[in-house]
């Protein structure tokens, strides 16, 4: 119970920037599901209804059965039968006739002479309605919550399926502002604030606020002047739970902290338990963590400090205004039943106290759910944010199938860039013809991955054009474009599933022979053989369990499966071993040959078989060539291939190895 | 077992084989866990005192509401016996057993009476909300210094816990441990036990109130006792696995999502949009399924459970009110009962949730208290000595190490010794057992037969720290702690000065990049060294060994991942760490291997060959293979 507060009051708390603005969004979700929204609030209103309604009908069972009966009997010791002394009998007929006017029951009235059957008959009618409203806002309460979470878990669900389909849609521009990582957690945060309100959330405060309000209206209805001495301590419940809420948020915000920090020097310590032993650093550390320890310690002491004093007031709150209403109420009583002029009964004293001790609950929890509304609606905000990126990138309505390639490919006078005003491309101009090999060198941030990015329509050009077999690719579909080129990038992505489902990604028809002669190929074969269950080992989190280069090697043999007629390379600057290095290029080699390749290059081989090497900086290719013409010319690439690719000559096998090699793989198919 | 009086703290003696059945190690670990609670006996006895106090005050507010109500009916009666007609007042208060005058005397102090009864139920009001607020803070107190010291123990022990024990135990597990299980023995331990208290309390306290108000009303009430305890249990039995088959429904819909998003080019150059997103609805539509499975049994099994109390507050309302009719209840007693009630059905709530919780706890209890009673493989003899001056031989005799008693060795019959300053190059494929040896010699393992010699001592007769103090680490993957770069490389020394950073930092050719950052030294590596370049990190790990000024050295020095430059710097780096330090090196560079006063080739676990670099050419093909295959050249820049 105190955990549930805690949970609620330690969550981050953020505002949105437009609430009606959100709250139409979340409506047109909603919209859907306007039935169940209907029964939703005729449920609540109901059960509402009847939750007002039972303290009345208590005031009713004393004032009409229970006082009058209870009272004869106790004066006139007359169960029934018992002949009253004629002038009782005219009094009690008499006091009955002041009774009934003053109070008004709804099933029988009071007769002073009703026998105790005839008593307990309306006694039990009363009590009968009772139960039966009991158990009505019960199923009230099931059907709303049910209904409610029905509509609300649906709409979630919705949400995140237009958020997965929008993701699709958006390029490169959006994921170069914002980094994936960032999107992911603000994704799950807010699809998990919203989670957390969206059913039951939203039902507990909307019935509450009806519930006091109804309440306060049904107490000045019946009395001004009780109701507003009963009702005192309702601001100050109001008062406190904000003010404790307010500061147990504020001191949660400190915990939060503290706990990041104990979570770090947990992670490192424990993760970095060799080197603290090598450098022995043990008792440092213990005494290091102790101090963020302790911290994390007293910050959620004081956290809960606030946390722990909100129900204890609440509830002592309670019982003073249980005290002020039996008080003032009595004392009403005893001087004739009235109340600065308004009539007070037993009976409605009974019906205030039940009153006043149904607004505890509805208090404290509209306090604890309020401020994380707020934050459901401002990440609902932020998710309709994202749903409001506009693709920079759609077809042309009338954009046709790319039909097979040939393989030119042509990138004329192109420009590009990702903010308007910085050009990461100056006008290049690139000409591949068929099957030739573009080997693409330059320092880092010179514009060899957008060259790269360019070509599957990731991104598109913002001058210039480029051309595939004398056709713009922005006059036909992406997918066309795209089913037609294949694409291994340097940090080789795998996704969580089978070696088997990894490889045809691009071609989930393709059989599991066609598969493994693509792992041949690819020569990935041997080592996933090697795997526990070969085939159908399902890879970890991003391919993890596998080595880098092994990661490599599957992600060729998707691009070998798929075999495309554009084929875009990345290679991978960090080294793997010796071994798996030299079966990535011959996999490499096999790939290129005979297809049109545009490769970033970082081994020395790659480019010497290249047909022509691109040399790019500051978004521009400033020199072009073969490898010997280039090197001939002394110039830009000469002094790149002197500091970095020169000590790969000797590594490995020569070059002409390596040839002969490739040469014999497809000697047979020739 | 531990004397009940001691604290079990950092218990080292390990726990006897697996006898015992899991369910009784559960409890045993449970009322282990409890014995934390009484290392804080003031704090405990506080909050008891207060749970006590709150709790009568709790009972008393009924009892006293019922008075006031009382007193008004009473009064009411008075008033309207001394309002009847004279003719019949005397017959009425005969009725009552009362004669005129007390009745007006009654009616003259009634008023008095309301209000001190009022007053007397503010004060119990006060008391009350004083007294519970003192009894939550309290458990909360003592509930984090219990999470603290479990903690801290849980961190101490990790932080000595040999290798062998990380080799088995990932750092995410060891994560789960101080965080979620310590949470939830915390809520348990802090909270959970003083609730069960209380709650029993409130149960029997209002139990035996009610029976002594009105025994045949009580026995009304009292069999819906059961079915809501029954509930509850019920509710608490089913929730859980449904919760956890929705969380692991809901870490599939987010794993597809976060693979989408960190492999956007790859589906988008799949053209593979349409196949992931039908991919993504079915996971999302069966997370859907299984959150409206759950609410299904809330909306059932919460109003049922509101309905038993509300039932039962029908049932006091009826058989009460007919009790009121036949004189043998009073209205407010009727009021007091309907307040109990109460009482009644929220510790029973109470009591559902703690058993959910214990269960829960015993389980996180038995994973604690499994890592702290862990063995520690590698420890100091209790009399073992301080390592004095040393020269830096080393000598492995007739070693032979395997990682689990009764598995395969991993080193077999190793016989080596390193001269003071010579340097000792390691080669062999994976799995040959270089990577065990250098591990062996800072004693992250213990030998499992021969023995190894500092100097003429057998490591395990000198103390952990004085010998990993003379040894300076350098691993292939560097791991950098957070904190500034100048915290980093002192991180073996916290004592270094400046100069002594900076000179450290310059001999591993990392003082020019360190101060091209605007912060310098004080840069902050960020978490895991993320601000740092592999190269970066690597160069700073040197500077770190550096620093330590060891007399013998280990490197693996693979230096993946880096730009050629920054390669050539660091091998630079390297070969000023290892003059005159008897060094390991797990060798990759070819200069490594060529300058090496003794190159070993291990095989299976074996020495296959040794010698220097020409003897071996000749004589040893495996190292020619491996010279060929295994090792890059140098890099040489103009």
């Amino acid at each position: 119970m105190i955990d549930r507060q805690a949970q609620l009051l330690g969550m981050e708390a953020q505002k949105a920037q437009s609430i009606s603005g959100t709250l139409k969004r979340f409506g047109a979700h909603f919209r859907p599901y306007w039935l169940p929204l209907l029964i939703v609030a005729a449920a609540i209103i109901f059960s509402t209804w009847m939750q007002v309604r039972i303290p009345y009908l208590i005031g009713q069972a004393i004032d009409c059965y229970l006082t009058p009966y209870a009272s004869r009997v106790a004066l006139t010791g007359n169960t029934a039968g018992v002949t009253l002394p004629p002038a009782a009998a005219e009094f009690f007929s008499q006091m009955a006739g002041d009774t009934a006017a003053g109070s008004n029951c709804t099933y029988t009235t009071i007769d002073p002479t009703a026998s105790y059957q005839e008593t307990l008959t309306g006694f039990t009618q009363l009590m009968l309605v009772m139960v039966f409203l009991y158990v009505g806002s019960s199923v009230l309460t099931g059907i709303t919550f049910y209904a409610m979470s029905w509509a609300g878990f649906r709409v979630l669900r919705d949400l995140r399926d237009d958020v997965f389909r929008h993701i699709h849609r958006l390029s490169l521009g959006y994921f170069s502002k914002h980094e994936a990582g960032d999107v992911m957690s603000r994704l799950t945060n807010d699809m998990d604030t919203i989670q957390q309100m969206i059913g039951f959330g939203v039902v507990q405060v909307v019935q509450g606020v009806l519930l006091i309000v109804w309440i306060v209206y049904v107490m000045f209805r019946d009395n001004v002047p009780f109701a507003l001495i009963s009702l005192v301590t309702l601001p100050l419940m109001v008062i406190f739970t904000k003010w404790f809420s307010d500061q147990a948020r504020k001191a949660f915000r400190q915990a939060r902290k503290e706990i990041g920090s104990v979570n770090a020097d947990l992670q490192e310590g424990i993760s970095g338990v060799r080197e603290v032993q090598a450098f022995s650093r043990e008792a440092e550390n213990i005494e290091q963590f102790r101090a963020n320890n302790a911290a994390n310690r007293d910050a959620n002491i004081k956290a809960q400090a606030y946390t722990s004093a909100l129900a204890p007031t609440l509830e002592a709150l309670s019982y003073v205004s249980l005290a002020i209403v039996a008080c003032v109420g009595g004392i009403a009583i005893l001087r004739g039943g009235s109340l600065m002029g308004s009539a007070v009964s037993l009976g409605l004293i009974f019906s205030f106290i039940q009153y006043t001790q149904r607004f505890n609950m509805p208090v404290q929890q509209i306090a604890l759910l309020w401020t994380n509304i707020q934050s459901a609606i401002a990440g609902g905000e932020r998710i309709f944010g994202l749903l409001d990126e506009v693709p920079e990138l759609t077809d042309k309505p009338d954009a046709a199938a790319m039909p097979p390639i040939e393989g030119d490919v042509r990138f004329e006078g192109v420009w590009a860039e990702y903010n308007p005003g910085e050009p990461v491309l100056k006008g290049v101009d690139i000409h591949a013809r068929p099957g030739e090999t573009i080997a693409i060198v330059g320092p880092t941030g010179a514009g060899k991955t957008t060259i790269i990015n360019l070509l599957p329509r990731f991104w598109d050009v913002t001058d210039g054009r480029i051309l595939i077999d004398g056709r713009d690719i922005r006059d036909v579909t992406r997918d066309s474009l795209r089913q037609q080129i294949g694409i291994v990038l340097q940090d080789a992505f795998l996704f969580s599933d089978t070696v088997l489902n990894n490889i045809r990604y691009a071609k989930p028809d393709a059989t599991d022979e066609e598969v493994i002669a693509a792992a041949k190929l690819a020569r990935a074969h041997d080592f996933i053989e090697r795997l526990g269950e070969g085939y159908q080992t399902v890879l970890g989190e991003r391919g993890g369990g596998l080595s880098q280069g092994q990661r490599q090697l599957i992600a060729i043999a998707r691009v070998a499966l798929s075999d495309p007629r554009i084929l875009i390379l990345d290679e991978a600057t960090s080294s793997v071993d010796t071994r798996t290095e030299r079966e990535i290029q011959k996999a490499f080699a096999v790939l290129l040959h005979g297809r049109t390749s545009f490769v970033i290059a970082h081994r020395l081989s790659t480019i010497r078989n290249a047909h022509q090497v691109l040399v790019v900086n500051h978004g521009e290719i400033i020199e072009r060539g073969t490898h010997r013409e280039l090197l001939a010319a002394r110039g830009f690439y000469y002094d790149l291939y002197m500091s970095q690719f020169r000590r790969q000559l000797d590594a490995g096998e020569s070059d002409e190895e390596l040839a002969e090699e490739v040469d014999a793989f497809f000697a047979p198919a020739d | 077992m531990q004397a009940a009086g001691n604290p079990p703290r950092a218990g080292r003696r390990g726990r006897g084989g697996p006898n015992g059945a899991r369910p009784k190690m559960s409890n045993q670990a449970l009322r282990r866990a409890i014995r934390y609670v009484w290392q804080y006996p003031k704090v405990t006895w506080a909050a008891v005192g207060a749970l006590l106090i709150a709790t009568l005050a709790q009972l008393a507010v009924p009892q006293l509401v019922q008075e006031v109500i009382d007193t008004i009916t009473s009064s009411v009666l008075n008033e309207m016996i001394l309002g009847l007609p004279a003719n019949i007042q005397t017959f009425a208060a005969g009725q009552l057993g009362l004669d005129l005058a007390t009745a007006q005397n009654e009616l003259n102090g009634a008023e008095r009476a309301i209000i001190m009864a009022g007053l007397i139920i503010v004060v119990f009001a006060i008391a009350r909300g004083f007294f519970s607020f003192a009894q939550t803070y309290l458990s909360q107190v003592l509930s984090q210094n219990i999470a603290f010291d479990l903690r801290q123990d849980l961190y101490a022990k990790i932080q000595r816990l040999s290798f062998s024990y990380h080799d088995r135990n990932r750092t995410g597990q060891l994560m789960i441990r101080a965080t979620d299980d310590i949470e939830k023995l915390r809520l348990f331990l802090g909270q959970g036990l003083l609730l069960a208290l209380q709650s029993i309390i409130l149960l029997v306290g209002t139990l035996i109130i009610l029976f002594l108000t009105n025994f045949r009303l009580t026995l009304v009430v009292l069999p819906l006792l059961p079915i809501a305890l029954v509930s509850f249990m019920v509710f608490g039995g089913l929730a859980q696995p449904l919760f956890g088959e929705a969380q692991r429904r809901l870490s599939r819909v987010n794993t597809i999502l976060q693979e989408n998003l960190a492999g956007l080019k790859v589906v988008q150059a799949s053209v593979a949009e349409k196949r992931e997103q039908a991919h993504f609805k079915k996971a999302i539509d069966s997370e859907l399924e299984q959150r409206i499975k759950i609410t299904r049994m809330f909306a059932i099994l919460f109003p049922f459970i509101f309905l038993v109390a509300n039932l039962g507050q029908a049932a006091v309302m009826y058989f009460g009110g007919r009790q009121i009719m036949n004189e043998t209840l009073t209205l407010g007693e009727w009021q007091k009962f309907s307040l109990y009630l109460v009482y009644l059905f929220m510790p029973l709530g109470q009591l559902g949730f703690i058993i959910s919780l214990m269960a829960q706890a015993a389980a996180s209890a038995d994973r604690i208290f499994e890592i702290l009673d862990a063995k520690n493989d590698v420890e100091n003899k209790p009399d073992a000595v301080e390592l004095g001056e040393i020269t830096g031989r080393i000598a492995f005799e007739n070693v032979t190490f395997r990682y689990f008693e009764g598995s395969e060795p991993v080193l077999q019959d190793i016989t080596f010794t390193a001269e003071p300053g010579q340097t000792i190059a390691l080669l062999g494929g994976t799995g040959s057992g270089k990577t065990t040896i250098i591990n062996l010699i800072p004693r992250f393992y213990d030998v499992s037969a021969g023995r190894i010699t500092i100097d003429g001592h057998d490591l395990r007769d000198v103390t952990l720290e004085s010998l990993r103090q003379r040894i300076g680490i350098v691993l292939q993957e560097t791991n950098l702690f957070g904190g500034s770069i100048r915290d980093n490389i002192a991180f073996g020394r916290p004592d270094a000065t400046e100069a002594e950073i900076i000179a450290a930092a310059q001999a591993a050719a990392a003082h020019d990049f360190i101060m091209e950052f605007p912060e310098g030294y004080d840069t902050p590596v960020g978490e895991r060294g993320s601000t740092l370049s592999g190269g970066q990190k690597q160069r700073v790990a040197i500077a770190r060994a550096l620093l330590m000024d060891p007399h013998i050295l280990i490197l693996d020095d693979s230096t993946s991942s880096v730009d050629l430059s920054t390669e050539y710097q660091i091998q630079k780096a390297l070969d000023k760490l290892m003059h005159g330090r008897t060094s390991f090196v797990i060798a990759q560079r070819i200069s490594t291997v060529l300058n090496a006063d003794q190159i070993l080739v291990l095989d299976k676990g074996r020495i296959v060959a040794r010698g220097v670099h020409e003897e071996l050419m000749e004589d040893s093909p495996i190292y020619a293979e491996i010279y060929h295959s295994q090792l890059s050249e140098d890099v040489e820049l103009a």
